[in-house]
């Protein structure tokens, strides 16, 4: 931790420095709006199907802040790193892809800047799929969940952990969180989708 | 409002049963029907008029149990036969043995509830919703023999004894059942009613729109009326001071059922009108002072004229006759007012399937204020007994006048001339019933062609009316037509702007069709026109479902159901929304809850099965896909479904009939072919497989599925480079599908080694980005492979699955 501690406290002290240092790894760019993918067909969110919960939170400031679908409201921790938060299923679903909102703009040293996430079948079963580091989010992060063999991740529980925040901040604020699900349309055998508006037509009866 | 005050001040003056009947009609047309069911239940009601207002009001309620109690004596006391029933209702028995079918039909008890349809269809042939709820039922119907007079109807006899059956509530029926056969009989019984009570008698004719057909049959309507009040004239010889106005119009119009009432008027309309008429007749020659419009304005009578032309009709003919001292100028005044009624078109409509919300006080001030502007040459100040005998004659001239008109041999009688008109009239309108109902039968039991084929062959200015369109649209939408059954139901939007029956239907056709823009000015519309009414909500439903906001969607489906729960549509829907969120023990329930509703609705058997196919419980879905067609056995899609559950269950053979039969039926359906292609496929015989889906790449040429498939074809028959060609294909024309599958399938082929060193980087350029079609054709290839004809492969990028934070 000293190391890069001194490495962050001296963009402090010098904010044009600052720019420099961080400007070399370049800034992670946002991705797209989930509700664009979800027109789509191809992905469902299924966070209503979890049991969400965090490691700590400030009053006010808990899972239907992360949960509520709107931007303007967060999860702020209050506890020691790791900050977690945990996603945990009735049953063995599929995941596809997870994204979460950072702005660091708005949030400042409270940036997640290191995200870990785990999946397994309980908390003392989780091991480490995917980690990655962002630079100074702006927007939607889109973290794929695929497996070895590049399909998506059958899971219990997924632990999205904190492990550091911008500017060395101690407790992170999350905007929002979203899972998605691969849309299957099993109602005809095990058939990709249709993309044709003329198959589509006849595949079901409504 | 007027009519409640009025009609309780009546009834606490005079507290007969006749005034607490009105009273409680009052309640029930403004749409309290609460208030009509305790006031009736509070005061005893013997008369069966009373009796079956509270059965409505019950049913309304949903109190079934006891709506049965107060038509047919109860569970506990021995239960009337129908026959009993009819007696006892006599006239309005076609309308009573309706409401207790009904009542059966909701309580499980179906076949007691289509014999009581049956019944009252034989009573009543212009009954429609009898009708309907049969054909609901699944049951087959002739409608050649239902839509026909016999000779109960015919007013030959004597007018049978009957107790005044002019109920309010029937007003509500017989807006179905306008006929001059009807108001005739009523007419009758008005007669004879007021000849059991000279007294206030509770029941008017009402003068009612009817259904009959245009212009000419109008005119015979009205002229048969005239001659059926003649020879009702001829009958009865007691005049009485009744109010022309009613009595006139009544007696004119052949239209009304009659009912309404007259609260404050003394004497009953009709009959003693009529009789009034028949005294005079032949003493009087002069047609004294007109009839008073203005005194139908007047009158406080609710004279359920419910704004038909028809009804107005009479009254101006009469109004011609008053004024016009004979019939030698008559045939002049008349023709004014035979212009008149093409302009007065009867405004049936929605009254047929509307329930009771209109109040006949509404219409009939509306009607009177009709009168002064339709016919504002006509001054009416005469008085009752004048009137009586203007009345008498106009009613003589009239007939007169028109049996001139007509060309008919000269009048020998009223009675015969009345009855012979009366009886062209009624032919028309049963024939119109036939035909509709021989539509209308047809799609019930998903014949849709001959629907389509019986519906469209309706004279065209019906044809151009809400309901036979709706109903084509309908027609098909059950043949999975889409594009065509959008189009009808576009113009039924624009001639009918305000209808919300089957609009449910043009919903799912846009949802099917994949019109977004549509939908969501079309559930706009309704939410905006009517937050009441459950195909509303569906519409809203739908769009929601469309842009896959699958949450809202379903709370719009829950609405629907709260408004209405007897509509099984929305649970149908709803049980899809859930599916589609996997939600897959709800959408069980959903669908549970729409075939409770409703046996015959095979979308919710269908639902029922895709869920179990879902669950791979194949045997179940197989069993209530075959209970779905067996209600509708021309899907092609259902017969589609059930090849492929056949073949999961691994009776490949029985699938390929399946399919081949769908083809059959409709050979437009690609995904039969597909699916039977898969099929042939799975059962290793590639060469039919390979024809198949060469077909079909001729008619949905962008399908990816269709290309993937054929790559896995070729992939088995060793032709690796067609194999691989065909999967870039479809990943081409689905980037941002499941291509993990078609990806799969490539990596797969390439596992065992084969003459081509061909890796899955081969597919993707330096960048890791998979190749486009063209780029991969550039590559080199084996000579025989074709270059395909893809206009979009340029500009498709594919996507990079690679990328992890970017999408």
């Amino acid at each position: 931790m000293a190391p890069r501690s001194e490495l962050r406290d001296v963009p402090r002290h010098h904010p044009t420095t600052q720019r420099t240092t961080m400007a070399t790894p370049s800034k992670t760019p946002p991705g797209a709006d989930p509700k664009q993918l979800e027109r789509t067909g191809t992905v469902r969110e299924i966070g209503s199907q979890a049991v969400w919960s965090l490691s700590s939170c400030k009053p006010g400031f808990g899972v239907d802040q992360l949960r509520d679908d709107n931007l303007e409201t967060y999860w702020q921790s209050d506890g020691s790193q790791p900050h977690l938060v945990n996603i945990q299923f009735r049953r063995k679903t599929t995941v596809k892809m997870l994204c979460i909102y950072a702005d660091y703009k708005s949030d400042e040293s409270y940036t997640p800047s290191k995200i870990s996430v785990r999946v397994g079948n309980n908390f003392h079963n989780l091991q480490e799929v995917r980690q990655l580091e962002m630079v100074e989010p702006s927007g939607w992060i889109h973290i794929s969940l695929l497996d070895g063999a590049n399909s998506p991740i059958r899971t219990f529980m997924i632990q999205v952990a904190v492990l550091a925040n911008h500017q060395n901040g101690r407790d992170t604020h999350m905007r929002q969180i979203k899972i998605y699900t691969p849309v299957e349309d099993s109602s005809m055998g095990k058939f990709p989708r249709c993309t044709t508006v003329d198959f589509m037509m006849y595949r079901t009866i409504r | 409002m007027d009519a409640v005050f009025l009609a309780e001040r009546l009834y606490a003056e005079v507290g007969s049963e006749e005034a607490l009947y009105l009273l409680a009609t009052c309640y029930f047309r403004s749409g309290k029907a609460y208030k009509a069911y305790r006031l009736l239940k509070t005061h005893t009601c013997s008369t069966p008029q009373c009796r079956y207002l509270l059965a409505k009001c019950c049913v309304d309620l949903s109190k079934l149990a006891e709506g049965e109690q107060v038509l047919t004596g109860g569970v506990l006391n021995k239960q009337k036969s129908q026959d009993d029933i009819i007696t006892e209702f006599g006239d309005s028995a076609s309308f009573t043995l309706s409401l207790l079918g009904h009542i059966y039909c909701k309580t499980d008890r179906v076949a007691k509830g289509s014999e009581c349809f049956q019944r009252s269809l034989n009573l009543n042939p212009f009954l429609w919703s009898p009708f309907q709820s049969l054909c609901h039922l699944g049951e087959k119907l002739d409608p050649e023999q239902i839509f026909r007079l016999s000779s109960l109807h015919i007013p030959l006899a004597p007018p049978p004894p009957i107790s005044p059956a002019q109920n309010p509530s029937h007003r509500l029926d017989t807006a179905l059942m306008e006929t001059p056969q009807d108001t005739l009989e009523l007419n009758r019984l008005n007669l004879e009613s007021s000849n059991g009570k000279l007294t206030s008698d509770s029941t008017v004719s009402y003068i009612d729109s009817s259904l009959i057909s245009p212009d000419p049959g109008s005119l015979l309507a009205n002229t048969v009326s005239m001659g059926s009040t003649g020879s009702l004239l001829g009958k009865q010889n007691k005049p009485k001071s009744g109010r022309s106005l009613l009595g006139g119009p009544a007696a004119l119009s052949p239209l009304t059922p009659s009912f309404g009432i007259l609260p404050l008027d003394p004497s009953p309309g009709d009959p003693t009108y009529l009789q009034n008429y028949s005294g005079s007749l032949d003493t009087q020659q002069t047609a004294p002072s007109k009839k008073s419009v203005s005194r139908i304005g007047q009158s406080k009578s609710v004279f359920s004229q419910s704004g038909n032309g028809r009804e107005v009709l009479p009254i101006p003919f009469s109004q011609s006759q008053s004024s016009a001292p004979h019939s030698s100028t008559t045939p002049q005044v008349l023709s004014p007012t035979l212009v008149a009624p093409p302009n007065i078109q009867p405004r049936r409509s929605t009254r047929l399937f509307t329930s009771a919300s209109s109040t006949a006080k509404e219409n009939s001030k509306k009607l009177k204020m009709k009168f002064p502007t339709k016919i504002p040459n006509r001054k009416t100040k005469c008085k009752a007994a004048k009137t009586s005998n203007s009345n008498l004659n106009e009613s003589l001239d009239i007939l007169k006048l028109d049996s001139s008109m007509n060309d008919s041999k000269s009048l020998t009688t009223p009675g015969y001339q009345s009855i012979s008109l009366q009886r062209a009239a009624t032919d028309m309108v049963l024939s119109m019933l036939r035909e509709l109902g021989r539509g209308y039968q047809a799609l019930c039991c998903y014949n849709c062609q001959d629907a389509i084929n019986i519906l469209s062959s309706v004279p065209a200015h019906h044809y151009n009316t809400g309901w036979v369109l709706t109903h084509i649209g309908r027609a098909y939408f059950e043949l999975a037509e889409y594009t065509q059954a959008e189009r009808v139901f576009s113009e039924v939007r624009r001639i009918e702007a305000y209808r919300v029956e089957g609009m449910e239907i043009y919903s799912t056709t846009l949802w099917h069709l994949q019109k977004d823009v549509a939908l969501s000015a079309l559930s706009k519309d309704l939410t905006d026109m009517d937050r009441l009414c459950p195909q509303a909500w569906c519409v809203a439903g739908n769009c929601f479902s469309l842009q896959q906001e699958h949450d809202i969607a379903i709370k719009f489906f829950q609405r629907a159901i709260q408004v209405d729960p007897g509509f099984a549509y929305a649970y149908t829907l709803l049980g899809h929304e859930f599916a589609l969120t996997e939600e897959l023990d709800r959408a069980l329930a959903c669908f549970r809850n729409a075939i409770r509703v409703n046996n015959r609705h095979y979308n919710a058997w269908y639902g029922l099965g895709m869920i179990y196919y879902k669950q791979e419980k194949f045997s179940l879905a197989e069993i209530h896909f075959k209970k779905a067609l067996s209600i509708n056995p021309q899907s092609s899609v259902m017969l589609c479904h059930i090849g492929v559950v056949q073949h999961a269950l691994k009776k490949s053979e029985s699938a390929l009939e399946t399919l081949n039969k769908a083809i059959s039926i409709d050979p437009k359906n690609p995904l039969c072919k597909f699916h039977r292609a898969s099929i042939l496929f799975a059962n290793d015989k590639y060469k039919a497989a390979l024809q198949e889906l060469e077909e079909l790449k001729q008619i949905v040429p962008k399908e990816s599925l269709v290309y993937f498939l054929i790559g896995k074809v070729y992939k088995k028959l060793g032709q690796t480079h067609l194999a691989l060609m065909n999967f870039s294909w479809a990943m081409d024309l689905d980037p941002k599908g499941a291509n993990n599958q078609i990806k799969e399938a490539i990596d797969k082929r390439y596992l065992p080694e084969d003459e081509e060193p061909v890796t899955e980087d081969f597919l993707y350029d330096s960048g890791k980005n998979p190749l486009s079609a063209e780029e991969l054709t550039q590559r080199e290839w084996p000579a025989d492979v074709e270059e395909s004809s893809m206009t979009d492969a340029d500009d498709s990028q594919l996507h990079t699955a690679e990328s992890d934070d970017v999408l």
